[in-house]
């Protein structure tokens, strides 16, 4: 009888430590291991740290040639002192993997396609099978060729690699023991995965399929009206008319065969195109010091951990500070002692999709100038988190992987779309950095741009010897007028691209008379630039108003460049909202009606946080641009609507268009009924909203910005920011885009100084105070002055604490 | 008198075990708290000793830090707050010492049979 209780307990009690020592997926929902995960002694607790923590003193870290002291001031920005570039590569990747490892590794299983090994599902395995078949391994594998013996990668690895060594269950970041699973191994083609990821963000927009579709659709001449290649609002980044001084690449002029087709397949949705970036430098003669000033504020989704990590990197030949990608070697936007730079994204195609005829449906061989050659099979082999792995052929051609195709999204069995991106080609971003972070001056700067191919970048400069410059750097295809807008033959080698735009000929100005340079992703040059450009969008707003402010500004300080930053000016609301309310017809609204008429009536066109005006109208735009383009939604074939600048000259110019007329109701709508009716859905939003929230539906509130973490499904872990600006305002910020990083350099001969926020903290730990302790400043537009250092000991008072990393003793 | 000198063995055994060993060692102290302090009610006394001592730890890590990611988590189990969340683990934790002291009470019992 005993013996029988004895056993029954005991099997109770294995059983339980059974269920609770491993994870468990019940329907969608995958449970942690319950008893590792919340024992307070091993599990999520562990990650709770306690406030004023400070990590550990003394490392040993095998690899290092001499101690390294790594020392971090109170917003726990480390700055790094090493003996020789090699050592500080390593302590490098050890320190971002230890505040960051979770992140980096994470992003690199998104660029290459294998979340499904963490989480999975229908909508998961749909993004692993995109990125595999827009080759996304394979282009980080080009890419690091070049790049693989650079020692900044290699020792990178290094560091990042000894830090995974040495973590045990309790210390693993939180994600792995909620998520349940752990780091693997790090290597040099990670590194060249997050470059990728970088410019999948950034240089992978087109619209190619959607442009082939309105051309077949609407016509040419339409095609024109509604999207034009250059709409030429304000100024280009560089505006030098007559004085390109090279002699162009020239192309054989092989007349290209303009499609004429309606594409049925499915695209993936382009990245935000709202996303903004801005950056200027200006130069002595305009500032308050006398001496140049520089300030860049890169846009992008917001999420946590925080995208960018602030790092001073210190060895001979380098003192550079700024935000670091993690994951990368080297600083990629900040300063040095001599120079600043910064970054925003170029509008620019260099992205081209072709159309492949296979012989037949195995695949084997497809038409190229008149013969059958044969393709390359890859089977990608997607691991699935709990289940047997899932298997894709990707067929590749001359051009590149064939995304669409019978197995994904294809039209038929016989023809597919293969994928060109500039990703593919073999870069040197590395080597840029390495260069960059060196730099001592405008020459360096150029020099080590050279080696810049991807995300093609607009690069702000300025430099302590007083010089400001601007250089639209990447590789650019040469491009024949209009190729690359639509889809392209694929069955001919002659429409491939035949040449890239040497560097010298990239666009580049340096001390304009104007005392300023700036981009905000706007067109690149003024007409006289002897290249083709396209894109599949440029800037109409931002541009207009920073180079109002900077050309009506002298005597400039680091906080009229702050205000500039956070400016909330609405330039698209200013050239609208006047010819929306014309249109109303004030006798016929009703009470709510009127009252939101008053509103828009009295604003003074900022988007502040507590603007009611700003609502008003954001709601109603938003309700505009879907009626006014409603053609452009089809479930079965993929179409893009006109730009926000163009549609708005369309509105003013053609109130005419056929397209202004609502097709689901039988009545012929002109413009006018369309902004009636965009009007009165738009008070009723906000109506709407007044039900559900308490606070009154001020910009900020009813915006509702939110920084999530990267992984979206983690909504518990996001984080509410109440904000002004939006999309086409300088101060970008929208629900979930907006600056990453702010940053304003003075270069004084004195000594850099520098400011910076972010929207996050430096830790990637959400059980540490530093998660996101830089938000509440970054939402008042309050800066941090940033702590530059020429010695490990030079500013003691400052110093939270500092790490010693030693080389293994003999 | 034996329960409570019974709960403090198995916390204090708990405590040690866990610095050593996964979390699944608080069975050990637990059973071992049964086999050698047996009382009436082993399974209460193993149930409070490992509910109290995971929850007191984990308190202790909540009170010494600023960050709310407790009470997020709770979020993440779609709980109310942490205190909903401090509860489940007082019962998961709880069940396990309860049955680990259990068996640990039933083998002496058995043992100790002529």
């Amino acid at each position: 009888m005993k013996l029988a209780r004895f056993f029954a307990s005991l099997a109770m009690t294995t059983l339980l430590i059974y269920v609770m020592d491993q994870g468990w997926t019940i329907g969608n929902t995958s449970i942690p291991p319950l008893g590792k995960f919340l024992d307070p002694f091993h599990g999520f607790w562990q990650n709770l740290e306690p406030t004023g923590y400070q990590g550990k003193k003394q490392l040993v870290i095998p690899g290092l040639q001499s101690p390294v002291t790594v020392v971090y001031d109170s917003l726990l920005v480390p700055h790094i002192f090493a003996r020789n570039s090699e050592d500080l590569y390593l302590a490098q990747g050890y320190i971002t993997a230890l505040h960051r490892l979770w992140q980096m590794e994470f992003q690199t299983h998104a660029a290459a396609g294998r979340v499904s090994e963490i989480v999975s599902s229908d909508a998961v395995m749909e993004y692993d099978r995109r990125q595999r078949r827009l080759g996304m391994v394979y282009g980080a594998q080009q890419a690091l060729k070049p790049m693989e013996e650079h020692p900044a990668i290699i020792q990178y690895t290094k560091g990042v690699n000894h830090f995974i060594q040495s973590l045990n269950y309790e210390s693993l970041p939180f994600e792995y023991k909620l998520l349940n699973y752990r780091p693997e191994a790090w290597t040099n083609l990670k590194c060249a995965l997050l470059l990728k990821n970088m410019a999948q963000t950034l240089n992978m927009g087109d619209k190619d399929i959607e442009m082939t579709n309105a051309l077949h659709l609407f016509g040419k001449q339409m095609v024109e009206l509604l999207y034009p290649d250059d709409e030429k609002p304000g100024d280009p980044i560089v505006y030098k008319p007559g004085k390109w001084n090279f002699q162009p690449v020239t192309l054989k002029n092989v007349p290209l065969a303009v499609p004429d087709e309606l594409i049925t397949i499915k695209k993936a949705p382009p990245a935000n195109p709202t996303t903004g970036s801005n950056n200027w430098a200006v130069a002595g003669s305009k500032t308050y010091t006398g001496h140049p000033m520089l300030a860049g504020d890169p846009h992008l989704q917001l999420t946590l951990p925080s995208i960018w990590y602030a790092m001073q990197l210190n060895a001979p030949g380098i003192n550079a500070m700024g935000a670091t990608l993690p994951g990368v070697p080297s600083i990629i936007i900040g300063y040095n002692d001599s120079i600043a730079w910064s970054v925003t994204n170029a509008q620019r195609d260099v992205v081209d999709w072709y159309k492949i005829t296979f012989q037949d449906k195995t695949r084997n061989k497809y038409l190229l100038d008149g013969e059958w050659v044969n393709t390359r099979k890859v089977v990608e082999e997607i691991k699935v988190r709990g289940n047997s792995a899932f298997y894709d052929t990707v067929i590749y051609t001359h051009w590149g992987p064939v995304t669409y195709d019978l197995n994904f999204h294809g039209e038929n069995e016989l023809n597919g779309y293969a994928f060109r991106w500039i990703s593919h080609e073999p870069s040197e971003e590395i080597n840029a950095f390495h260069r960059l972070n060196r730099a001592k001056n405008h020459a360096e700067f150029s020099e080590a741009l050279n080696y810049f191919s991807l995300p093609a970048q607009n690069f702000v400069f300025a430099s302590v010897s007083g010089d400001i410059a601007m250089r639209v750097q990447g590789k650019f295809p040469v491009r024949r007028k209009e190729e690359g807008k639509f889809v392209l033959d694929g069955t001919r080698r002659s429409q491939g691209w035949q040449a890239f735009i040497p560097n010298a000929h990239n666009i580049a100005e340096k001390n304009p008379a104007r005392g300023f340079v700036s981009s905000a992703n706007q067109y690149p040059a003024d007409s006289t630039y002897p290249y083709y450009i396209t894109a599949t969008h440029y800037e109409a707003y931002r541009n207009r108003r920073i180079n109002d402010v900077l050309r009506s500004s002298d005597n400039i300080t680091y906080r009229d460049m702050m205000k500039l930053q956070m400016d909330n000016y609405n330039l698209k609301a200013a050239e609208s909202l006047p010819v929306f309310l014309s249109y109303l017809d004030t006798t016929h609204l009703d009470l709510l009606q009127k009252q939101a008429y008053r509103v828009l009536r009295s604003w003074d066109y900022f988007n502040h946080p507590h603007s009611a005006g700003a609502t008003y109208y954001e709601a109603w735009w938003d309700n505009l641009m879907p009626l006014l383009w409603d053609e452009m939604q089809d479930e079965s074939y993929s179409l893009a609507r006109p730009t926000t600048y163009n549609t708005i000259k369309l509105l003013k110019e053609r109130p005419d268009l056929s397209f202004f007329d609502i097709q689901q109701t039988p009545e012929k709508e002109t413009v006018g009924d369309v902004i009636r009716k965009a009007f009165i859905l738009g008070v009723e939003d906000i109506e709407d909203w007044k039900t559900t929230h308490t606070t009154l539906p001020v910009w900020a509130e009813y915006k509702d910005s939110y920084i999530g973490h990267l992984l979206p499904p983690l909504k518990a872990l996001a984080i509410p920011v109440k904000t002004g600006g939006n999309h086409d305002i300088v101060n970008a910020h929208s629900q979930t885009h907006g600056p990453s990083w702010r940053m304003v350099v003075s270069l004084e001969p004195s000594g850099i100084k520098a400011w910076v926020t972010y929207p996050g903290g430096q830790s990637g730990n959400p059980g540490s105070a530093h998660y996101a302790d830089f938000l509440p400043s970054w939402v008042k537009g309050d800066y941090f002055p940033m702590l530059f250092l020429h010695a490990p000991d030079e500013n003691i008072q400052k110093v939270f604490y500092t790490t010693q990393l030693n080389p293994q003793s003999e | 008198m034996r329960f409570p000198v019974q709960i403090l063995v198995i916390i204090i055994l708990g405590f040690f075990l866990e610095l050593f060993l996964p979390w699944w060692s608080i069975a050990i102290a637990a059973f071992a708290g049964g086999l050698l302090v047996n009382t009436r009610s082993n399974f209460f006394a193993g149930f409070f000793a490992i509910g109290i001592l995971w929850v007191g730890k984990a308190l202790i890590s909540d009170l010494s830090t600023s960050s709310d990611l407790a009470d997020r988590v709770a979020r993440i189990f779609m709980l109310h707050n942490k205190a909903v969340l401090l509860f489940v683990i007082f019962l998961l934790s709880g069940v396990v010492g309860g049955f680990a002291a259990m068996s640990g009470g039933a083998l002496r019992k058995d043992a100790m049979k002529p």
